[in-house]
C-alpha cells in the first residue's frame, strides 16, 4: 500500500490499470478473455485453499449473441464452493483495485487482489455492464450485488443489492466482457487441463460457449496443508525492505477505536464526552501509570489537540521526528494534514521513542524468521552494530551496512518453508499418470531454497513412453499451482530444459517425455504482471536445473533398462528368425529328411529374453513395481525359490559333465559355453526367473562342483529354515533334486546318457 | 612336329577324367555334409551350434619357410550361434555352406557377384557384396579349400594357348576332349577348363606372361612350337583359377612354369604370387607353384638391354620398400632386382624390347632368358 502510494498518488490504481492493462494481461480480446478466466479461477482456488475446502470450480462462458462474430460479448461466470465473501467487504474486493487478502508473505495464486478486479474493470469499459457477485458465506444467506467501478477514484459503485436464501455456501462471479473465444479457446482449454493436473484435489467443470463440457473430476482427496503467513528470511532483503520493516516497527501507533476510546477513559479516568483540557489535565496527573499504547495516543491527542470525537475521525499517517510534524488524513475532508510538534513538549519524548522504533536484537528477533536472541547477538557482533541500537535512528550509511551484512551472514538457517504449499510428489505423480499415462514417471520435490528472501521450493515430475506424443520434451510449467501458457520461451523452465543434453541421459531422436515443473514461492519472480514466464533468477534457475538432472538420471536409468529390453527383445526375434533357418539348411547339407528340433534352442533364447525383458521391466516400470509390492509375500517365496533352484542347480551340473568330455572331443570355449547355456535349461524350471539363476549357477559350474557337498548341506539348512509357502516350495525342490541324483548315477553308469537326462520333467 | 611328340601323363597311372572329377566332388559333398550333419546334431540336441574359424587377422598370418609362403597361424575364432552379434553372420555362412552344397552337387557355377544375389533368394541379407565375399572367404578357411572347388570362380578371365589336351566334366560336356592350340586367341580359364582334366601335351614349358598384346604376339610368333611352350596369359595378377591351373600344369603334366612380366615391382610381384600366393590367401595351400621362375623382366635386363624406361613413382618406390621387409624377397634374385629398381629408379614394360624390333622379344631375348631358367 505504502509503496504504491509513494509512486502513484496522482492517479488512483484504477486508472493506472485502466491506461495500463497490458501489464496485467489484458491487451487483446483473446488475451483479456483467457486472463479473466484464470484470475477468477484462481481466485476461487485460493479461497478454498485458505480454507481446507475441496473446491468444485464450475467454469461458465457464454456469449451474449451467438450470432455475431468474434470478438463479441461473452458472460464469464465462475461459480466455487468456497468461503465466499463477507457482504460488508463485496463491494471493496471487487469494486476496488489492489484490494485483497492476500498481501501477507505466503503462498497463493494471487498476490496483490488486482486480476479479478482487472477482469471486471475490463468487462466493464468493453461492455459497461456491471459484475455480478453472488456470495454466502453461512450457506443460508446469499447477498447478490451488481458492482461498477469508479475508475478515477478507485470506489465501487453499488448497482442493485439483494439478499435471498440457499442451501450452499459459496461465490458466484459472473461478469461480461469482450473477448474472442475462437481464438481463445484453445488456451483455456489448455488451461482448465493443466489446472487439474496441478490442482488433483480440485473438480473443475467447463462449459464452453459451443456447448461443450469439459469436467475434470479430483483424483486426489486430501488437500495439501495450507500455508501460513511468515516473516521476511534475513537473506536477501534490501535496503528498500528494511527501511519499510523499520518504519513498520516504529508505527506502532494503536488503532484508536470504541475499545481503546473506552480503555483510555477509564485509565485516565474520565467520561467520553470530556473536553480537550480535561482530557489533558487527567493525562498529566495519571502519566506514570500509564501503558504504552494509550500514553502514544495521549501523546499525539496532545499535538493534535483533539478530544475523542475528533481523533476518531483521521487516521495518522507518519510521525515525522526529523521535522518535528505529525501527518494524519481526515476522513471527512479527505485530505492530508500536517500538525507541527512542540520538542518541549513532555509528551515529545514519548513519540520520538517510539520512531526510533525498536532495539536492533529485538527487531531482528521480532521482524525475521530464523532469528533468535543469540543469532541476532551474534549478528549485531558481525555486523558491528550494538544490539540495543534503535533502527530507527539507523542513518542511510548504516542502513546500507546492516543490508549487506544480513546478505553476508552465512549462519542463518535455511528459509521457513512452511508459507509454502508445493502439491507433494504423491500427488503430482498421480496426476501425470492420469494425465500422461506413460509407461515410465519420476517426480522430485527439491528442499526449500531462498532468492532475495523469498522462500520457494521446485517441484519436478518427469514422464516418458505410453500415451505422450513423440516430439518431446513438452514441458508443463506451472507456478503456484498455476498452468504458464503464454510466452514460453522466455522462461527460466525452458532455458534449464533447453541446456540439458539429452543424448546424454539417452533420450534420442523424436522422444515421447514430458517434463512437469512447478515452482512455489511466496513471490514467484515474473517477468510481467501477466504471470506468464517466470524470470531466471540464478537461485531458482539452480533449483531447476539440479531438480531436472536427478530426474533425467532417473531416466537415463529407465532408458538403459527399456534399452536392454528393446535389446533382449530383438535378440529373441533374431533367433526366431536365424535359427529355422540354419535348421534348414543344416537339414539339407547332412542329407536329412526331417529337421532338427530346434524349438528347444529357440525355447531356451525366448526364456532369456522374456527373463530380461521382466527384470528390466521389473525396475523400470514404476506401476509394475507397485504390483510387486502388493504380492509382497509372493514375492519373498519365489526369492526362496530361485535360491533353492540355484543350490539344485549346481548338484545337476556335475551330472552334465561327462557329457561335455563324452560328445566333444576336443572340447573349445565355445562349446563349452554353449553347453552351459542349455545346461542351465536341462532342469526345466518354470519362469524366467529361475532360470537367471539357473544361468549364473552354471557360469560357475567348476567351483560348484567342488563345492557340492558344502552346497548341498547348505541347502539342507535353509530349507529346514523356510517356513510356510517356502516349505512347499522347498519340498517340490527336493523331489526334483532326488530325481535328479537319480539320473546322476544313471549317467555316470552308462557314461553319456544324454538321452534320459533331456527327458527329465 | 607336334602330334609325335605329345607324350602322355607320366607320373600318375592313368584314370578315367570322370571318375577323378566325381571321386573329388564326393570328398567336398562329404566334407560339407560332415558340417552340416554336426551342425544338426547340435541343433537337435538343444545346444546353439557354432564354427571353429581359422582367424585371418594380420597377427595369425605368418610366414612359412617350409613351403614358403604365408599361411595362418594356429589362431581360430569361434563363430557361434548363440552369439547374438554373431548369429546373423553364422547363418550366413551356414546358408553359403548349403549353396555350395547345391553347386556341387548340381555342378552349377557361379561368381561372387552371383553368390551375392542368390542369397536373397532365401531371406540372407548381406549388406553388399564385400559382406558375402567375406563369408565366402570364412567357408574357404573352414574347409581349407578354395572357393572354385564349390563352383564359385572369379569374374576375371586369364587365357590359355597351347597343344594340351583337356577332357571336361562339366555337365553337358563330360568326356569331350579338347586340344587348346586350336584357337589362336586362346581360351578363357573359366570354370570348365578349371575343372577339366589334364589329357596330354607336347609341351614342355608354361610361359606365363602379364600381358594379352604380348601373349598374342607369342602366339603369332607360334612360341608354343618353337619352345615347345603353353603359353598363359595372366592379364596383370593372375586370378586363382589360373593359378590352380599352374599349379596342375606342373604337378600333374610336369611342366616348369616361367614367368614374365613387366620390368617393375608390381610385375615382380605377380610373379612372386603365382610362385608363393598371397597374404590374402594364406588360408589356402593349393595355389602356389613354388618352383615357378621369374625370369624377366629384370631391373638389370633394363641396363642389360637397355630397354626404353619411364620413371618409377612415389608410390612404386614405396612398393619396393614394403617388399623389401618381405621375407619372400629376402634373397636371391628377388633381393638383388628390388635393390636394382631402388637404385635405378626406373622402370621398363615387356613391350619396351619393340624398339629393338616387334619380334625382338621373341627372337632375342626370350631364348635368352629360356636358357637362364634352367640354371636359376
Amino acid at each position: 500500500m505504502v509503496q504504491i502510494k509513494e509512486r502513484f498518488n496522482q492517479i488512483s490504481p484504477s486508472e493506472f490499470f485502466y491506461s495500463n492493462r497490458d501489464l496485467a494481461g489484458f491487451s487483446n480480446p483473446t488475451r483479456s478473455l483467457y486472463t479473466a478466466v484464470r484470475e477468477l479461477v484462481e481466485n476461487s482456488l485460493d479461497a478454498c485453499d485458505q480454507k481446507g475446502i475441496l473446491p468444485n470450480v464450475h467454469l461458465m462462458i457464454k456469449a451474449v449473441d451467438p450470432s455475431k462474430p468474434d470478438p463479441r460479448h461473452y458472460i464469464l461466470t465462475v461459480r466455487d464452493n468456497g468461503p465466499g465473501v463477507d457482504a460488508d467487504h463485496i463491494p471493496l474486493a471487487f469494486g476496488t483495485v489492489l484490494y485483497g487478502s492476500k498481501f501477507g508473505l505466503k503462498q497463493a495464486r494471487g498476490m496483490f487482489g488486482l486480476g479479478a478486479t482487472m477482469a471486471i474493470l475490463y468487462g466493464q469499459i468493453t461492455t459497461n455492464t456491471p459484475v455480478v457477485v453472488h456470495s454466502s458465506v453461512d450457506g443460508k444467506t446469499q447477498d447478490r450485488f451488481e458492482i461498477l467501478l469508479d475508475i478515477q477514484k478507485n470506489k465501487p459503485v453499488i448497482v442493485r443489492h439483494e439478499t435471498r436464501e440457499v442451501s450452499k455456501a459459496g461465490l458466484t462471479v459472473s461478469i461480461c466482457l469482450e473477448g474472442d473465444y475462437s481464438k481463445a479457446g484453445s488456451k483455456i482449454r489448455d488451461y482448465v487441463y493443466e489446472t487439474s493436473l496441478i490442482t488433483p484435489y480440485a473438480t473443475i467443470k467447463f462449459d464452453d460457449p459451443k456447448g461443450q463440457s469439459f469436467s475434470h473430476p479430483r483424483f486426489v482427496k486430501e488437500i495439501p496443508p495450507p500455508p501460513t503467513i511468515i516473516r521476511p528470511h534475513p537473506h536477501g532483503v534490501d535496503v528498500e525492505r528494511i527501511r519499510r520493516m523499520i518504519v513498520e516497527s516504529q508505527f506502532d501507533i494503536p488503532v484508536v477505536n470504541g475499545a481503546m476510546i473506552s480503555k483510555i477513559c477509564k485509565d485516565i479516568g474520565v467520561k467520553k464526552d470530556a473536553d480537550f483540557a480535561k482530557i489533558m489535565s487527567r493525562t498529566a496527573k495519571k502519566w506514570k501509570g500509564l501503558t504504552r499504547h494509550v500514553r502514544i495516543v495521549l501523546a499525539i491527542m496532545s499535538f493534535l489537540k483533539m478530544g475523542f470525537d475528533a481523533i476518531s475521525r483521521v487516521r495518522i499517517e507518519d510521525v515525522d521526528v526529523a521535522n518535528g510534524l505529525i501527518s494524519y488524513w481526515d476522513f471527512a475532508t479527505s485530505d492530508t494534514k500536517s500538525v507541527p510538534m512542540s520538542r518541549d513538549s513532555p509528551y515529545y519524548r514519548q513519540l520520538a521513542n517510539t520512531v526510533q522504533g525498536e532495539q536492533l536484537a529485538a527487531f531482528l528477533t521480532k521482524r525475521f524468521q530464523r532469528v533468535g536472541v543469540s543469532t541476532a547477538a551474534k549478528f549485531s557482533e558481525f555486523a558491528g552494530f550494538k544490539p540495543e541500537k534503535r533502527v530507527g535512528t539507523l542513518t542511510n550509511r548504516e542502513l546500507v551496512d546492516l543490508s549487506d551484512s544480513l546478505q553476508k551472514y552465512d549462519a542463518f538457517l535455511a528459509p521457513d518453508s512452511s508459507c509454502l504449499a508445493p502439491l507433494g510428489a504423491e500427488p503430482l505423480e498421480k496426476g501425470i499418470a492420469k494425465f500422461f499415462e506413460p509407461d515410465f514417471s519420476a517426480v522430485v520435490q527439491r528442499p526449500a531454497s531462498a532468492y532475495s528472501g523469498f522462500p520457494f521450493v521446485v517441484e519436478m515430475g518427469i514422464a516418458y513412453g505410453g500415451q505422450i506424443p513423440s516430439g518431446g520434451p513438452h514441458v508443463y510449467r506451472f507456478a503456484n499451482r498455476i498452468p504458464l501458457l503464454y510466452d514460453e520461451g522466455s522462461d527460466v523452465v525452458l532455458k534449464v530444459v533447453n541446456d540439458i543434453d539429452w543424448a546424454r541421459y539417452k533420450v534420442k531422436g523424436d522422444p515421447p517425455f514430458v517434463i512437469v515443473s512447478h515452482i512455489c514461492s511466496t513471490r514467484v519472480p515474473y517477468k510481467t504482471a501477466g504471470k506468464e514466464n517466470v524470470a531466471d533468477r540464478p537461485e531458482i534457475e539452480r533449483e531447476l536445473r539440479l531438480a531436472l538432472q536427478y530426474l533425467s538420471r532417473k531416466l537415463a536409468g529407465y532408458m538403459s533398462k527399456r534399452g536392454q529390453a528393446e535389446a533382449a527383445k530383438r535378440r529373441a526375434n533374431l533367433y526366431a528368425k536365424y535359427v529355422p533357418m540354419i535348421a534348414q539348411f543344416c537339414t539339407e547339407l547332412a542329407g536329412k529328411k526331417k529337421e532338427p528340433a530346434y524349438q528347444k534352442v529357440l525355447r531356451n533364447t525366448s526364456f532369456e529374453s522374456m527373463r530380461d525383458a521382466e527384470a528390466a521391466s521389473e525396475t523400470a516400470s514404476p506401476r509394475q513395481s507397485k504390483t510387486g509390492e502388493r504380492g509382497a509375500s509372493n514375492g519373498q517365496a519365489d526369492d526362496g525359490a530361485s535360491g533353492d533352484s540355484r543350490d539344485q542347480n549346481e548338484d545337476t551340473e556335475p551330472a552334465g559333465a561327462p557329457d561335455i568330455k563324452g560328445s566333444t572331443s576336443d572340447t573349445s570355449v565355445g562349446e563349452m559355453k554353449a553347453f552351459d547355456d542349455t545346461g542351465g535349461t536341462l532342469i526345466s524350471v518354470p519362469g524366467g526367473r529361475k532360470k537367471a539363476a539357473a544361468r549364473r549357477s552354471a557360469a560357475s559350474s567348476k567351483k560348484a562342483r567342488s563345492s557340492k557337498r558344502a552346497a548341498q548341506q547348505r541347502q539342507q539348512q535353509q530349507q529346514q529354515s523356510r517356513k510356510g509357502k517356502k516349505a512347499l516350495v522347498a519340498a517340490t525342490v527336493k523331489v526334483r533334486r532326488q530325481q535328479q541324483q537319480q539320473q546322476k548315477s544313471a549317467s555316470s553308469h552308462a557314461g553319456s546318457s544324454s538321452s534320459s537326462r533331456r527327458s527329465a520333467p | 612336329m607336334a602330334g609325335s611328340a605329345k607324350r602322355k601323363v607320366a607320373k600318375k597311372p592313368k584314370v578315367d577324367a570322370a571318375t577323378k572329377a566325381k571321386l573329388k566332388q564326393k570328398n567336398i559333398l562329404g566334407e560339407l555334409k560332415g558340417h552340416g550333419a554336426r551342425i544338426y546334431g547340435e541343433l537337435n540336441a538343444g545346444r546353439f551350434p557354432s564354427f571353429s574359424i581359422p582367424s585371418r587377422s594380420v597377427n595369425n598370418i605368418v610366414f612359412d619357410d617350409a613351403t614358403r609362403q604365408y599361411i595362418l597361424g594356429s589362431a581360430s575364432a569361434m563363430r557361434s550361434s548363440h552369439n547374438s552379434s554373431q548369429l546373423r553372420s553364422f547363418t550366413q555362412l551356414m546358408w553359403l555352406a548349403f549353396f555350395a552344397n547345391r553347386l556341387t552337387k548340381e555342378k552349377k557355377s557361379s561368381t561372387l557377384r552371383d553368390v551375392y544375389y542368390s542369397s536373397q533368394a532365401f531371406a540372407i541379407e548381406f549388406e553388399n557384396q564385400s559382406e558375402s565375399d567375406n563369408i565366402i572367404v570364412d567357408l574357404e578357411a573352414v574347409t581349407s579349400r578354395p572357393r572354385e572347388d564349390f563352383h564359385i570362380f572369379p569374374e576375371e578371365r586369364s587365357t590359355i594357348f597351347g597343344d594340351l589336351s583337356v577332357e571336361y566334366t562339366i555337365p553337358g560336356y563330360e568326356g569331350k576332349t579338347m586340344n587348346l592350340s586350336n584357337h589362336p586367341d586362346g581360351y578363357s580359364i573359366g570354370p570348365s577348363l578349371t575343372t577339366a582334366e589334364l589329357v596330354d601335351t607336347s609341351a614342355e614349358i608354361v610361359i606365363a606372361i602379364e600381358k594379352g598384346g604380348l601373349f598374342t604376339r607369342f602366339v603369332e610368333e607360334q612360341v608354343d612350337k618353337k619352345f615347345k611352350s603353353i603359353i598363359v596369359n595372366t592379364g596383370g595378377q593372375a586370378p586363382r583359377s589360373t593359378r590352380t591351373l599352374l599349379k596342375r600344369l606342373h604337378d600333374e603334366m610336369g611342366l616348369p612354369i616361367i614367368i614374365l612380366t613387366d620390368g617393375d615391382v608390381y610385375g615382380e610381384h605377380i610373379a612372386m604370387v603365382i610362385k608363393s600366393g598371397s597374404a590374402n590367401a594364406a588360408h589356402l595351400r593349393e595355389l602356389t607353384v613354388p618352383d615357378a621362375k621369374w625370369v624377366g623382366v629384370w631391373a638389370t635386363d633394363i641396363e642389360k638391354y637397355k630397354l626404353p624406361t619411364i620413371p618409377m613413382t612415389e608410390s612404386d618406390i614405396k612398393r619396393c620398400h614394403d617388399l623389401k621387409s618381405d621375407p619372400r624377397y629376402a634373397y636371391g634374385v628377388w633381393r638383388k632386382e628390388l635393390d636394382v629398381f631402388l637404385r635405378l629408379k626406373r622402370k621398363a614394360e615387356l613391350e619396351a624390347f619393340s624398339k629393338y624390333g616387334l619380334t625382338n622379344i621373341t627372337d632375342k631375348y626370350l631364348p635368352q632368358k629360356l636358357e637362364l631358367a634352367k640354371s636359376l
